[in-house]
């Protein structure tokens, strides 16, 4: 059976078919003119008081006529729909929504009446700021795009809702701002999306995979955020942005490597403070990737690059190490993700306990016993807080400090160099959307290298970022 | 993507084709010319900014050397003219590669290594080599700040110890030795040849010949201010100063305290010499492409067999350097004058697709 007949009875089999689950309930009531109706919901996401207050105590006093519009009048929910199919009808009450039947009448109404439990709204601990707003995204799409809404209060703010996921049906936000974000890039990425043909979506950063040209690139190339002022900011440059359901990470389309590198705080303080923080990331990005790579390779193959004072004092102090340079340096950095993963991992309380074990014992100890050498744990501590300076490219940065290391202990410098023109030729080639990943250093854009590594006052970003190609130039008059 | 355009170009010609002109080219004018380096240098560089200009004028046209090629030829002369050219391309190669091997061996590496160290560098030469010359045009807009950021570095490092007294007199090295520096700097002088390969790839603009010109004359200022300042620096002992880009600043009074900084310098512009020594290879392996469709596997298969061909010849041609370049500057001298100052111009003559136009 597709369809509501009309018939309580079989309706109400023919639903329990589709739901036989132990928590959907059903509850048969009938009004004071003796209509028999039928509620079926989902017990643990469905808000009961809300129902009985909503639907149940209206119709129970119900004396109007027999057909869905009449009854639909006197339920005081405000959200309804209609729908006679089975199949929409089970979505809806296992999304939280009930669905009420009565005798004769073959239509069903949804009452919008779910239960969410959603955490406060509270400021990210991975973006944190000391100036500017400090709300985050939580897991809940519709707090999510209010907070959006919020912010940007114009009717060109579309947002599209699509469902992702055969099982878990994530209601997925589209965003964008009309005439303002390129209507090619808005109709890719929705049809990237309709196309996504997957089990279940527990996250946003299962989209990714499928939002990239080149998914399985070490590059990442979807931006995220987790503070709806970036996010707003984003789609007024002209980007799409994407809230997921259950995740308190939004994506943002095209992705260019620059905005890791952009703090929102910089856009709330001075211009040259903005732009010596930029410059203190981009230094301790390169820093973090290769000065354990440079160590080693100058300790192997040219020690004549550090000055005469600092060589002797690296020479004694590797005089006994028992290891060759580049297994040192391995055996210091591997010590040093264990320690990272497992502070992440660990309650909080075992923390400070942590830190002692990896500062006194793993460090201090490893150097009197004669395992490792001091420059050896200073050079690969520096390059571990360098990390941190972009934390939203963590994931990459620590896998090419390694990968450097290794080329410095087999090649030497020259390894070193060719890597990194492997790595400039492969971030100039790698496009998404349409925008250069690279951009605006690659093609050379000069208009929007004024938020790039140097930040202009805001009066000269009278312009929207040239890159992302947005149909509305201005921003600012 | 794969159209250049002006401003990569201009990158391409101001910035990064000097840099293959920094390493062993200025001892070796020191060597024949004396304190008169800086002539022969800048009567290559006038010539050879001509036949640049000529090429970039032939870019107007918007075709490929191919297309323009058997426009006017026909299809079997102009694939007998690319395979010509394409040996010329691979002849042209190797001197900046077995100059570029010297360098990285004396440049960053204490204890001679083995020709391992260098290999590496064909992985990369053969990932470059299997995408399009144009694809190049982005890499040209980091690599042209990083070229002049590396030579103003060294530049700057290496000022305080020069004696600019030591250029003069003028004529001090004689005429003869001037002609001799001359005839030696030809086979680095490929440029305009090189070019050959753009056409069809640049997005021309109004204006983009003359100012191409100008960008590759002032990449060639460049190129002399640093070959004034090297000779500055060594004087007469120049001649015996091979590798004179990682030389020149190493008497900067800082490096006591701070180390080898220089270095930082002399990484950048190795970056950029990485790239500009595939340039060649690239090419040639491009004149087979152009007329065979650019299919992906062909490609590999071409940028393979070619950078092994040229491992090989690295590893038998070790420390034969000066060997090699006697060759070219020898007996095989009118190849390179034939090749990238006669025949480029023409490229103003060949014909245009009549039906496009």
């Amino acid at each position: 059976m597709k369809y509501v007949t009309g018939d309580l009875k079989r309706d109400a089999e023919a639903l329990k078919k589709l739901l036989p689950a132990e928590d959907i309930l059903t509850f048969s009531f009938t009004s004071e003119k003796g209509l028999s109706f039928l509620c079926v919901y989902a017990d643990p996401i469905t808000d009961k008081e809300l129902l009985g207050e909503q639907l149940i105590r209206p119709l129970l006093h119900y004396e109007g006529g027999k057909s869905a519009k009449d009854i639909s009048k006197s339920v005081t929910s405000p959200e309804l729909r209609l729908n006679r199919e089975f199949k929409k009808l089970s979505e809806e009450v296992l999304a939280g929504n009930p669905v009420l039947l009565w005798e004769g009448m073959d239509e069903a109404v949804i009452v919008g009446t779910k239960k969410v439990f959603v955490r406060a709204i509270a400021e990210p601990s991975t973006d944190v700021a000391v100036k500017g707003p400090r709300e985050g995204f939580i897991e809940d799409v519709k707090i999510n795009t209010s907070l959006v809404r919020r912010r940007l209060k114009t009717g060109e703010l579309k947002i599209e809702t699509l469902e992702v996921g055969r099982r878990s049906k994530t209601v997925v936000a589209l965003c964008y701002l009309e005439g303002t974000s390129v209507q090619d890039t808005v109709d890719e990425v929705r049809k990237k999306l309709q196309e996504i043909d997957i089990d279940i979506v527990p996250d946003s950063s299962y989209l990714t995979h499928f939002l990239s040209s080149r998914p399985y690139s070490l590059v990442k190339q979807v931006g995220t955020t987790e503070k709806p002022d970036i996010f707003c900011a984003k789609i007024a440059e002209g980007r799409v942005g994407l809230i997921v359901d259950g995740s308190p990470i939004a994506l943002t389309l095209p992705y260019l490597l620059i905005e890791d590198f952009q703090s929102s705080e910089d856009y709330f303080v001075p211009p040259y403070r903005a732009t010596f923080t930029r410059i203190l990331r981009f230094l301790s990005l390169f820093v973090a990737i290769y000065l354990p790579a440079f160590y080693v390779s100058a300790q192997l193959f040219k020690l004549r690059l550090f000055p005469v004072k600092l060589l002797l004092t690296i020479a004694g102090s590797i005089r006994d190490i028992p290891f060759s340079p580049s297994l040192e340096m391995l055996l210091v950095l591997f010590v040093l993700e264990v320690l990272n993963e497992a502070s992440i991992r660990m309650p909080k309380y075992v923390g400070m306990a942590l830190s002692v074990v990896g500062a006194l014992v793993l460090g201090e100890t490893a150097v009197s016993a004669g395992f490792v050498s001091t420059p050896a744990i200073i050079i690969i501590a520096f390059s571990g807080i360098g990390l941190y300076a972009v934390p939203n490219l963590i994931e990459q940065t620590s896998v090419l400090r390694l990968v450097m290391l290794l080329i410095a202990g087999s090649v030497g410098t020259y390894g070193l160099i060719l890597a990194t023109a492997f790595i400039l030729l492969y971030l100039v080639t790698t496009e998404n959307y349409g925008a250069p990943l690279v951009a605006p250093f690659s093609p050379l854009i000069g208009r929007d290298l004024r938020d790039s590594v140097v930040k202009y006052n805001l009066g000269s970003l009278k312009l929207r970022p040239e890159t992302l190609g947005s149909p509305n130039k201005r921003r600012l008059k | 993507m794969n159209k250049i355009s002006p401003r990569q170009l201009y990158f391409f010609l101001a910035c990064v084709m000097p840099v293959g002109k920094l390493v062993i080219l200025p001892s070796l004018l020191a060597q024949y010319a004396k304190n008169d380096l800086l002539f022969p240098m800048l009567i290559s560089y006038l010539i050879q900014a001509g036949v640049v200009f000529a090429v970039l004028l032939a870019m107007r046209k918007g075709e490929s050397l191919y297309a323009l090629l058997s426009n006017t030829f026909g299809k079997v002369a102009s694939i007998v003219i690319l395979v010509i050219l394409s040996i010329f391309y691979l002849y042209a190669g190797l001197l900046p590669l077995l100059e570029q091997r010297l360098f990285v061996q004396s440049v960053f590496y204490d204890t001679l290594p083995s020709l391992a160290a260098f290999a590496p560098f064909f992985v990369f030469s053969i990932y470059l080599c299997a995408k399009p010359l144009g694809s190049q045009g982005r890499v040209w807009d980091i690599l042209g700040p990083l070229s002049v950021a590396g030579l103003a570095g060294v530049l700057i490092l290496s000022v305080a110890s020069t004696d600019p007294g030591a250029l003069l007199p003028v004529g001090g090295g004689g005429f003869k030795g001037a002609l001799k520096a001359f005839t030696v700097a030809t086979g680095w002088f490929f440029d305009g040849a090189i070019l050959l390969m753009l056409l069809g790839r640049v997005d021309y603009k109004k204006g983009t010949a003359w100012k191409g010109t100008l960008f590759y004359l002032a990449g060639g200022l460049g190129v002399l201010a640093f070959l004034a300042v090297f000779y500055a620096v060594f004087q007469d002992m120049a001649a015996g100063q091979y590798f004179a880009i990682a030389k020149t600043s190493k008497y900067f009074s800082g490096i006591t305290v701070l180390g080898r900084i220089d270095y930082v310098f002399i990484y950048m512009l190795s970056l950029v010499m990485a790239f500009w020594c595939t340039v060649p290879l690239q090419a040639g392996i491009d004149c087979y492409l152009q007329p065979f469709g650019r299919h992906r596997h062909l490609a590999t298969i071409l940028s393979v067999a070619v950078n092994a061909v040229f491992l090989v010849l690295l590893y038998l041609l070790d420390n034969r350097f000066g060997e090699v370049m006697r060759f070219i500057t020898g007996p095989s001298f009118w190849i390179f004058p034939a090749f990238c100052i006669l025949l480029p111009p023409f490229s103003l003559l060949l014909r245009r697709n009549h039906e496009r136009t």
